[in-house]
């Protein structure tokens, strides 16, 4: 197996002042194979986010390296490190982040037109049909402010998948919503993962966890431990057992 | 709290609360400027005219005359009449005056006369306002010349006629009240009484007289006016009455002034968009505040003071330097008051006077401010911690959706859909760039109006090549047969046209007899265009100037009849057409050749003409200024100007002005605009990164958006110069004689040059201020 994403000694430090850094990554190792699931843990303010967003090149790190599908990332430019977002990477929020003046379509397809201006058409058709698998259809020509929490969180999906991202990354994406939605947006997560796009997410959220198949438990700017465990399988797995064992390892690292 | 959300203001909003400031800065400055120049232009019209004395009445004529008859005369209406004064002209032709190095006043359209001081009344002053006083030898010199032809104290004059000549030495300059202006056709000059008699032996020019009354304090103007016309006394030169002077004097300041408030009242329009857009710009950033605020109670009306002092502050502050300043600004307005009205303007009206503009500001500004701050009001406590105030209240229908875009790129196109869903916010904007062009392209057409030979339009004269005016001389009525004649057989003169101005009587609206001036010849020949009806064709048609129609006037239309005197009888004439004309305080009339001649009363003689294709216009005048000397000859662009005199000068300066102006503010309002939008965007923007666009993308995006702003507004701005202008100025000109001034528009300086410039310098404002941040990390925005 290949990883898709290779960090190795990753620091990140941001300055606050004069003479006054915060060193919020420190020395960081981390894998991740292609297809893998892949779950952040941690306390708040243990760097979980900043991990994801270096890693995605979202954000500059101050030493180290990142690779990306075996490229390393650190010093592309901007256009360059803009251009793998659009068309190998997918990022979902918990603040979903959809832009305020389109519908939601628009806002589905609007990465498509960007990367392939000339067909309109076809990133159209992509959209509807990414509205569909998710279950909104109904609401394609809908403002952002006609929809609830859950249905937003979809469209931001949606918009994530358009280009056929070899990776989703998610910064708590069911921090906002209630369990029913939360556990909606899970399994359309897992089957995106079981088509084959690796998917990594940060959450508070035990339940959540256990529906990855790897769980990164950060304190304080450290991979401190993992847990690495089968793909989730709802049919032949109890999800409680599962949440129960993972409770249990957190306990013994400290949570 | 307060403190922190006032001082938040202050920090993050360095650039704004500073342009912001400077506006209404500015707003004051120039209102406070045009108020005092209104003061100074009172004052020193009146200090003129206590010192000049004009007379309320005047009648100019030419030939026999006896004073005794007028003493009489003024005997009987002492009622009315306070004191009489005759002064008598000695008319010269430019050419007979020669100055510097071989040059002479050839040149002029004005009248010049050698007049000798009165004694009774309108006396012609010097610069500090002193009564003249001239002694032997010297000559004392009308402003107009003195500017006109550089003219210094100490300089030589001489007088030559036939084979006399006289020399003087300019002691002063005149300051005349009632011919200072270049609109008022002649000017005079002032000589000693010995001077006077000497020339009048060398027999050089021509006598006329200016039959001048002063009346009481209730001195009825128009009763006196038709007595003296009933007694039949001389008069078969035009009647000037006081008012005229007053007008023309304070015509070009007046004007000034004028523009300087419609400038003051777009700034204060601007500096109210400014705070509108800071306002709405940054209270998606302290609605937390505001809510907390709310939330723990503190009032409304507290709230809103906290926003509201810092207008008062800034305003008061803006007041107090904008009045200070604008007594440094007005003395460069107002040269040409100091030096045609008075050259002492120390008086203290303007100091009160110039108080209205800052206490109207700050009135306009905080009122303006309230108005926005009612927002505050709508804002419930809870709302105000969630939701974005510019996004409240609209549940429009979807439109531009992005599949539905043909012709642009993605990112164009999200630039261009942004204008129309939040037109709100860029409408300051469009309304920036729209007042940027007009006052560009307004002041530029005005020019280009006065620059053009159409501009005779409106002075009454059909468009020609050459015009010829011969004045009274001896030799004036051979010199115009002669001179049609020879036109007659010159191949080189595609046509010609020869007209006869005289004085004839006319029955007024009340039923007494006035003085008119009627042109008599064939218009048919250089047709004018008529504001209504057409030129007289056949006999028994008149058409009237608009002032001579208009209800000050004889208050006739078109179809109306005039009665006219000629030749001692009456004739009824039908009104076929009325015309513009600001020339003669814009009380004309023509009538077809027909009509017969006042021989004893004719003032002027005129000829026009259009050379043959292939003549060279420069030659042929020369030709026949060389033939006939006393004549006038100039193309019909030298005769506008020269009559409009520094009335273009001040046009050029502002169209200068304007340019400068319209840049500024155009550059300072879109570089704070898009300071502004960014970092309103900024979360917005960050999404757009996030999902893929690189920085320049965005940029694409606002810039297309501006420059879409940027087109619209110069499309509309010069719409509205074309036709709000239009009616501006033409409402603006009817006083003096013309109602529909149709601008000059030059379409390459319009359409191309104007608005390429604006593009030029807005488009490389808007490239270097639209800087979308790459450096800091992208995950700053998202992560709370
Ligand atoms: N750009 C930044 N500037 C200053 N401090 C930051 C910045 N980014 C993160 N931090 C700080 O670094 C720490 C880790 O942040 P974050 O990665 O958001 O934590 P988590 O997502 O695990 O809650 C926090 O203490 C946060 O305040
Ligand atoms: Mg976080």
């Amino acid at each position: 197996m290949t990883n898709i994403i290779e960090a190795i000694s990753m620091n990140k430090k941001v300055e606050l002042g004069k003479d006054n850094e915060l060193h919020i990554l420190k020395d960081v190792n981390l894998e991740i194979e292609e297809g893998e699931f892949v779950s952040v843990m941690g306390p708040s303010g243990s760097g979980k986010s900043t991990l994801l967003y270096n890693v995605s090149g979202m954000d500059r790190i101050t030493s180290g390296s990142v690779k990306f599908k075996g490229r390393e990332i650190g010093g592309l430019k901007e256009e360059e490190l803009a251009k793998i977002r659009l068309k190998n990477m997918g990022f979902i929020f918990q603040d979903i982040n959809l832009l305020k003046n389109l519908s939601l379509i628009d806002n589905v397809m609007f990465p498509a037109l960007v990367s392939k201006d000339k067909d309109k058409k076809a990133g159209h058709q992509k959209a509807k049909k990414l509205l569909e698998m998710t279950g909104i259809e109904k609401l394609a020509d809908h403002n952002i402010t006609q929809a609830s929490g859950g249905q937003l969180q979809r469209v931001g999906i949606c918009r994530a998948l358009i280009n056929d991202p070899d990776i989703i990354f998610g910064d708590e994406p069911t921090g906002a919503l209630d369990s029913k939605s939360t556990e909606e947006i899970m399994s359309i997560l897992a089957e995106i993962n079981k088509k084959g796009t690796t998917v990594m997410i940060v959450t508070h959220d035990v339940k959540v966890a256990a529906k990855t198949e790897r769980i990164l438990y950060m304190v304080d700017g450290n991979i401190v431990a993992q847990k690495k465990m089968r793909k989730y399988d709802a049919q032949h797995e109890d999800i409680k057992e599962r949440e129960e064992s993972i409770m249990k390892w957190l306990v013994e690292n400290g949570f | 709290m307060f403190l922190k959300i006032i001082k938040n203001d202050f920090y993050r909003k360095k650039i704004i609360t500073g342009t912001v400031f400077v506006f209404i800065t500015m707003a004051v400055l120039l209102g406070a400027s045009a108020t005092n120049i209104v003061a100074n232009l009172i004052q020193s019209m009146t200090e003129l005219q206590e010192r000049a004395v004009p007379a309320d009445i005047t009648q100019m004529h030419s030939g026999k005359y006896n004073q005794g008859e007028i003493d009489k005369f003024t005997e009987e209406q002492r009622e009315n009449i306070e004191m009489q004064e005759t002064m008598v002209l000695l008319t010269l032709d430019g050419s007979n005056i020669h100055f510097g190095k071989n040059q002479t006043m050839a040149g002029t359209v004005q009248d010049i006369s050698f007049v000798v001081q009165n004694k009774k009344f309108d006396f012609i002053l010097d610069l500090d306002n002193e009564k003249l006083d001239i002694k032997e030898g010297e000559v004392a010199v009308p402003i107009y010349f003195m500017e006109q032809y550089d003219l210094k104290i100490g300089d030589t004059i001489t007088v030559k006629s036939g084979g006399d000549e006289k020399a003087f030495v300019i002691s002063d300059y005149a300051r005349d009240f009632e011919m200072n202006s270049s609109l008022t056709s002649s000017k005079r000059f002032v000589i000693n009484q010995n001077d006077y008699d000497e020339m009048l032996e060398m027999q050089a020019g021509e006598l006329e007289y200016l039959i001048e009354f002063k009346l009481n304090e209730n001195g009825d103007s128009q009763a006196v006016q038709t007595a003296y016309i009933e007694a039949g006394l001389p008069a078969n030169g035009p009647t000037v009455g006081g008012s005229i002077f007053l007008l023309f004097n304070a015509m070009s300041d007046a004007a000034v002034v004028m523009v300087i408030i419609f400038i003051s009242i777009l700034l204060i329009i601007i500096a109210s968009l400014c705070i509108r857009l800071t306002f709405l710009a940054t209270i998606d950033e302290d609605l937390r505040e505001i809510g907390v605020m709310k939330a723990i109670g503190i009032s409304k009306k507290d709230v809103k003071n906290v926003y509201l002092n810092k207008y008062r502050v800034m305003s008061v502050a803006a007041g107090i330097i904008g009045y200070l300043l604008s007594f440094v600004l007005v003395y460069l307005f107002n040269g040409n008051m100091r030096l045609y009205l008075s050259s002492d303007l120390s008086g203290n009206l303007k100091y009160l006077l110039s108080l209205i503009a800052p206490l109207f500001v700050y009135f306009m500004i905080v009122m303006y401010s309230k108005k926005i701050l009612k927002r505050i009001d709508k804002i419930s406590a809870v709302e105000a911690l969630r939701s974005d105030i510019m996004e409240r209240g609209k549940n429009r229908k979807y439109s531009f959706r992005l599949l539905t875009n043909k012709f642009f790129s993605t990112n164009i196109y999200m630039g261009l859909r942004d204008v129309w869903k939040r037109f709100k916010l860029y409408r300051l904007l469009f309304f920036i760039f729209v007042v940027c062009t007009f006052i560009v392209i307004l002041p530029l057409n005005m020019y280009n109006t006065m620059n053009s030979p159409e501009f005779s339009t409106y002075m009454g004269i059909g468009k020609s090549d050459i015009r010829i005016d011969l004045r009274r001389t001896d030799t004036i009525t051979e010199d115009f047969n002669k001179l049609q004649e020879e036109l007659k057989n010159d191949s080189d003169i595609e046509k010609y046209a020869a007209y006869i101005t005289s004085s004839y009587q006319v029955k007024n609206a009340e039923g007494s007899w006035d003085y008119m001036n009627i042109e008599t010849g064939d218009f048919s020949v250089f047709p004018l265009n008529y504001l209504e009806g057409r030129a007289p064709k056949v006999e028994g048609e008149i058409s009237l100037s608009y002032a001579n129609a208009s209800k000050d006037g004889l208050n006739k239309k078109v179809g109306d009849e005039v009665v006219v005197k000629v030749a001692g009888t009456a004739k009824t004439l039908k009104v076929s057409g009325i015309y513009q004309d600001i020339t003669n305080g814009g009380k004309t009339a023509k009538a077809n050749t027909s009509l017969s001649i006042n021989e004893e009363a004719v003032l002027w003689y005129i000829v026009s003409m259009d050379v043959a294709q292939g003549v060279d216009i420069r030659e042929k005048m020369d030709y026949y200024q060389n033939t006939y000397e006393s004549a006038q000859i100039n193309d019909i662009k030298e005769y506008t100007q020269q009559t409009l005199g520094n009335i273009i000068d001040q046009m050029t300066t502002i169209v200068i002005a304007g340019i400068a102006i319209a840049i500024l503010i155009a550059v300072l309002i879109t570089a704070l605009f898009l300071k502004m939008l960014l970092s309103k965007d900024m979360s917005q923007i960050a999404i757009m990164r996030s999902v893929g666009l690189t920085s320049k993308n965005v940029k694409h995006q606002y810039m297309a958006g501006t420059l879409l702003v940027l087109t619209l507004g110069i499309i509309f701005g010069v719409l509205a110069s074309n036709y709000l202008g239009e009616f501006l100025v033409s409402m603006a000109m009817s006083t003096m004689g013309a109602a529909k001034i149709e601008l000059v528009n030059i379409a390459w300086q319009t359409w191309l040059l104007c608005p390429l410039a604006l593009i030029v310098v807005v488009g490389y404002t808007i490239s270097v201020c639209c800087k979308v941040t790459e450096e800091d990390d992208l995950s700053v925005v998202f992560k709370s």
